[in-house]
């Protein structure tokens, strides 16, 4: 094996006492693609910073770190500053923060080509627009006098990456580089970093917590947890064996499908949501001012029905209308046209009693287990929100003793009532925010990207809970993801939704083997998959 | 009783918690933790001995102001007079006292109106949104264009002056800054999702503005309310000082400052007694205002949560 | 661009068509007949009949609204009833006192507050940035008018570097006239330089918390760099802000502290008025005043367009 691109050695990281890496090595090759797996808190972003030398000031690090015989750990800012951006790039994971909003992208693009090339203004626009052709960004079509603000999250990734790989580094690192965007466009930029680096023969440390997306690109692997590695060599054989309890534990749970009862068996032939025609457009503002931009239909005559106790999936790319859609289902936005009935009632023409019998057959889950809770509220207010629904009036011991049940339901104690929602970890507030909207007994539960926030195996630990509501309760759900794992997972049916319009709709299992639609076709693709990737390159 | 609790099987998987941090408790021990922030306990220091300070000048100072001493009058700082006498004999310690609670209480009012009239606009403005968010912010817009000197110049042309002036010319301007103020949090708060949560409840707009919103604005509000404190404190002491506000027999800082401006050869003593008051409390409320909002700051907590 | 400051323009309009409104309210209809109050309790019936032909106060509540914004519209300012001359003339006389005054106060603020401010947030955490943020502490809470008197006291009545009081006038002695200005100058800038520089230090770091310096530094740029190409420019916001509002509180600063420099400005103007109650002058000078807040929040507006790219797609 040839000398390693980047040699880190015993590297170990801490903040004020508390040890967030702990003796960790790598060598890494000219070429080579290794991928550096963990759930948050493990180090992993750490790992990356500290190879940068961008750790936050009040870190401690120790160790070696080595990039082309360079000890970096060793230099101070101006050299570093020479390297940074020449011999080595980063890409982050938000794109939508990442790019400075005030400067054009061709500017800091060609920014990094000026501190390290000895050229004019006007060339450094000049390799900055081939960048940009490079990442499929034409200067024709996408202008280098664009702000970040008009374009989009993938292209924006897609300038990030531009600019990362201007000077064609030896070395780029992509920290968690798909995670804030869809499976579609994930997979374009995947697709675009393995051109890259086949291309220029740079390595990529590619950091994620998706060991589908690692088993794609990565010759080799690192498995972190909690700043120590557990396993680390070939990316094949250590999916394959999984010879490291965390390992299997982590493969396991990305394709984790919970056990089920009935699946479905018991839900009934009436229609529980029964939506028609359903148009949701978002007028501009008319004014006497030219170039008022148009209106924006979001939801285009959207029909279907869900049976009750049904599990259905609503995926789609972002942007297609799935979140909108749940806003008029759950009656937080008025429709433009068509109707909504929830259990006979039309939300439309119902009156505030018969829109408060909706509301408590329907609740609602987010995404974000950090932004759905009153943070000045206990837990006991929280679950309670929606007991106001209900006619008959209850005591506050009534009261208890239905909070507590909904919390056992979702295998949290009783005791937690007096907390905060801070003192609880993602996968905790998720459970909160589940028994919050079963405290009513709904008879369906709309949950807008439910799992998506959370780490590989708490995530499993909550699409177990949702089975269990379903299966066990009757409780039919609508699962609006752009993860067709989690569609496969806990759904029966599955409608794919693409610029408004309901594209496919059918059994979950049929769409995701044989997909008709070109859209379907699109996300069964683009979706990472563990064992398909495995296979894949077993075959090769 | 069980037919009305929700009756689902009860699961043998418990999840166990771990409290990560520990909340305050009681009002007392949230005190004790705030007084370790150095800005905060200066300030609550220094405002504690202001506000003392004018309490009890209700019922006693050192000397009788009202009362001509011709035979002291004009002494420097000394155990006797603290802040020395001015050109009439007159204690400037206990005319700094007087002018405190003029001082305070025109500014604590004005802070009142903004408080009581701004945050109800601010709520309806952020909960209602369309036109009547448009007209309340450009009413805010018409309103900030008149800074509280021009109001109480126009209000001193028409009735005279008074401290009274003073009050409705700094409350006035209060209103769109705290209406501002307000609006901004409460459309922040708007777009989390606890909110879409809660209307998914069934809960009216009035009601979550109560319940979610301002509980959540509150610290804002304290630490806006600390800093238009000490700017009415300026004020009132900048147009008292013109002749705008406080008129004699009734003493107030800025007042003072006008009576010492003659005498400035002769008496500084007279312009550095009401001016260090002004300071103090100014940076004292000022202080108490940075400490809330550090002590209160999401983003701080954030950090000591996150380490 | 355009179709945002054409918005903001009619905004402004807008703006100043209700201040317009409250000013003449206040003034012309609170007091009820205005001619009785400036005549006070003793006056004639027949004086106070003369003033109110005078003033146009028999006609109709409208058209005297309109015929007062005509003149302003036109520089008519009607005519003192003290002074017995045009306003215009009155005003044009003492501007020429206020207005250096307050751009002087500004320049000299902004050029003070921004070097600190940068050097404070390029040393953050270090005893040079907490001596900075103690000294501004102070600042902030020292009152323009009282830091006047001790400078007065100081450079005036004890080194005597400079007359006290007083103001040549430009035509007679234009070196000493900006004299004359250069203590006030300082007495209204340096607590308001405390204020801006506190404010563009917290925006700085605000600014350089973000992602986007990350990637920056990940580029390569140097720390100066960093602070002076993508942190200002980011911080710039919320600076505007408070130099909008800076202006209104100078302007009203001014007027305090040409009390103490006895300097013929339009504050002398306004006070000599109100004690002679001539509500015509008090009336236009409190007017060209809102005018000029307003045009500067605009000018403010403006500036944020130019200052942040995603304003200007907005309508």
């Amino acid at each position: 094996m040839a000398d390693p691109l980047l040699q880190v050695k015993s590297l170990s990281v801490a903040f004020g006492g508390r040890s967030v890496l702990c003796g960790f090595d790598l060598d890494l090759a000219p070429g080579e693609i290794h991928g550096l797996v963990g759930e948050s808190g493990s180090g992993k972003s750490i790992t990356a910073l500290s190879v940068m030398r961008l750790l936050p000031r009040n870190a401690i690090m120790a160790g070696n770190i080595i990039l082309s015989g360079q000890k970096l750990e060793r230099l101070g800012e101006e050299h570093l500053n020479a390297i940074r951006g020449d011999q080595m790039a980063m890409i982050f994971q938000e794109p939508m923060t990442a790019l400075n909003p005030v400067q054009t992208i061709g500017d800091q693009i060609a920014e990094g080509i000026r501190l390290h090339r000895d050229v004019s203004p006007a060339e450094a626009l000049d390799m900055a627009a081939r960048a940009m052709a490079r990442v499929e960004l034409p200067p024709s079509r996408y202008p280098l006098s664009r702000y970040p603000h008009e374009l989009s999250g993938g292209q924006r990734q897609r300038v990030m990456i531009a600019m990362a790989t201007a000077l064609k580094p030896k070395l780029l690192i992509a920290d968690e580089p798909t995670t804030a965007l869809d499976v579609v466009l994930q997979a374009q930029v995947l697709k675009l970093l393995r051109t890259v680096v086949d291309d220029t023969g740079m390595a990529l440390l590619l950091i994620s917590h998706d060991l589908g997306v690692v088993a794609e690109m990565a010759d080799s692997l690192t498995i972190l947890q909690s700043g120590q590695i557990r396993e680390q060599g070939n990316a094949v054989s250590i999916l394959r064996h999984r010879k490291h309890a965390y390992t299997r534990q982590l493969a396991e749970a990305s394709t984790h499908v919970p056990q089920w009862k009935n699946r479905g068996q018991q839900a009934s032939g009436n229609a529980l949501v029964s939506i028609k025609n359903l148009v949701k457009t978002y007028r501009s503002k008319r004014t006497l001012l030219p170039n008022s931009p148009e209106d924006f239909t979001a939801v285009d005559d959207v029909s279907f029905d869900i049976a009750t106790g049904r599990s259905v999936g609503l995926v789609g790319q972002s942007g297609c209308g799935k979140s909108t859609l749940a806003r008029l289902i759950l009656a937080l936005d008025t429709p433009t046209g068509g109707a909504v009935q929830i259990d006979g009632i039309d939300l439309g023409t119902a009156d505030q009693s018969q829109l408060r019998r909706a509301r408590r057959r329907m609740q609602v889950v987010f995404q974000d287990p950090y932004g759905s809770f009153n943070p000045r509220m206990r837990v006991e207010k929280i679950i309670a929100e929606p007991l106001h629904l209900l006619n008959r009036k209850t005591t506050l011991d009534q009261q208890r003793e239905m909070i507590a049940d909904a919390l056992r339901c979702v295998s949290l104690s009783p005791d937690v009532m007096r907390r905060y929602p801070h003192e609880f970890s993602g996968g905790q507030r998720q459970r909160i925010a589940i028994a919050r909207a079963i405290i009513t007994k709904p008879k369906l539960i709309v949950c807008d990207e439910p799992v998506s926030a959370l780490d590989v195996s708490i995530r499993a630990e909550i699409l177990d809970l949702f089975a269990e509501l379903n299966d066990e309760h009757g409780m039919a759900c609508l699962f609006i993801t752009h993860d067709l794992a989690v569609a496969r997972a806990i759904t029966q049916e599955t409608l794919v939704m693409h610029r408004g319009k309901i594209v496919e709709r059918g059994p979950t299992a049929q769409i995701m083997d044989s997909p008709q639609s070109e859209q379907a076709q699109k996300l069964v693709a683009a979706a990472p998959n563990l064992e398909r990737a495995l296979k894949k390159r077993l075959g090769q | 009783m069980r037919g009305l609790t929700l009756g689902y099987g009860v699961s043998d998987r418990m999840v166990t918690v771990v409290s990560k941090t520990r909340s305050p408790k009681t009002a007392w021990s949230w005190f004790i933790h705030a007084m370790r922030n150095r800005s905060f306990a200066v300030g609550i220091t220094v405002t504690a001995l202001v506000v003392l300070m004018a309490l009890v000048s209700i019922v006693w100072t050192p000397y009788d102001i009202t009362k001509l001493t011709i035979p002291d009058r004009l002494q420097g700082p000394s155990l006797t007079h603290l802040f020395g006498t001015d050109h009439f004999g007159r204690d400037l310690f206990s005319m700094v006292m007087e002018g405190s609670r003029n001082s305070m209480s025109v500014a604590l009012i004005a802070v009142g109106v903004g408080l009581f009239i701004g945050v109800p606009l601010g709520c309806l403005a952020a909960a209602k949104r369309g036109w009547l968010d448009d007209v309340l912010m450009r009413g805010a817009d018409v309103i900030f264009a008149f800074p509280a000197l021009l109001s109480a110049i126009m209000i001193t042309a028409i009735f005279g002056p008074g401290a009274i002036n003073a009050i409705i010319a700094i409350g006035i301007f209060n209103i769109p800054v705290f209406a501002r103020v307000t609006r901004g949090a409460a459309l922040a708060i708007w777009q989390r999702e606890f909110i879409l949560a809660a209307r998914a409840a069934g809960k009216s707009a009035s009601r979550i503005t109560v319940e979610h919103i301002l509980p959540n604005i509150a610290n804002l509000l304290v630490v806006q309310a600390t800093i238009q404190f000490s700017l009415g404190i300026l004020a009132e002491a900048g147009l008292s000082y013109v002749g705008l506000g406080a008129q004699p027999p009734s003493t107030s800082w800025g007042r003072m400052l006008a009576e010492a401006q003659t005498m400035m050869g002769i008496a500084p003593q007279m312009a550095l007694a009401p001016g260090i008051a002004i300071i103090a409390t100014v940076l004292g409320l000022n202080l108490l205002g940075d400490g809330l909002r550090d002590i209160t700051d999401p983003q701080t907590e954030n950090l000591a949560a996150h380490g | 661009m355009a179709a945002f400051i054409l918005r903001r323009f009619l905004m402004l309009i807008a703006t100043l068509f209700v201040a317009s409104l409250i000013v003449f309210a206040v003034l012309e209809i609170v007091p009820g007949d205005p001619a009785r109050l400036m005549l006070g309790l003793n006056a004639s019936e027949d004086a106070i009949e003369a003033l109110r032909n005078e003033m146009g106060l028999n006609q109709p509540i409208i058209p005297r609204y309109v015929s007062w914004v005509g003149g302003l519209l036109i520089g008519d300012f009607g005519t003192s009833y003290t002074y017995r001359v045009a306003v215009s003339e009155l005003v044009t006389e003492r501007i020429v006192v206020s207005l250096p005054l307050a751009i002087l106060a500004l320049a000299l603020s902004t050029s003070i507050a921004l070097p600190v401010a940068l050097l404070a947030a390029r040393h953050r955490g270090t005893s040079a940035d907490t001596a900075i943020m103690t000294a501004t502490q102070v600042g902030v809470a020292i009152p323009n008018f009282w830091f006047a008197l001790l400078l007065v006291y100081l450079f005036a009545v004890t080194l005597q570097w400079v007359p006290a009081v007083g103001f040549p006038g430009w035509g007679d002695d234009p070196a000493g006239s900006l004299t004359a200005l250069i203590l006030p100058a300082i007495a209204l800038a340096l607590p308001q330089a405390a204020i801006l520089s506190r404010v563009t230090r917290s925006a700085l770091l605000e600014a350089l918390s973000q992602d986007y310096i990350r990637t920056a530094r990940a580029k390569g740029v140097a720390e100066g760099d960093v602070l002076w190409k993508h942190a200002l420019r980011n911080a710039l916001i919320p600076v505007l802000t408070i130099l909008g509002l800076q202006f209104a509180f100078l302007l009203a600063g001014t007027i305090i502290i040409e009390n103490v420099f006895t300097l013929p400005g339009l504050g002398r103007l306004i006070f000599q008025a109100i004690t002679q109650r001539d509500l015509i002058v008090v009336q236009s000078v409190v007017m060209l005043l809102v005018v000029t807040v307003i045009s500067i929040n605009f000018l403010v507006d403006i500036a944020y367009a130019w200052a942040d790219p995603r304003l200007r797609g907005q309508r």
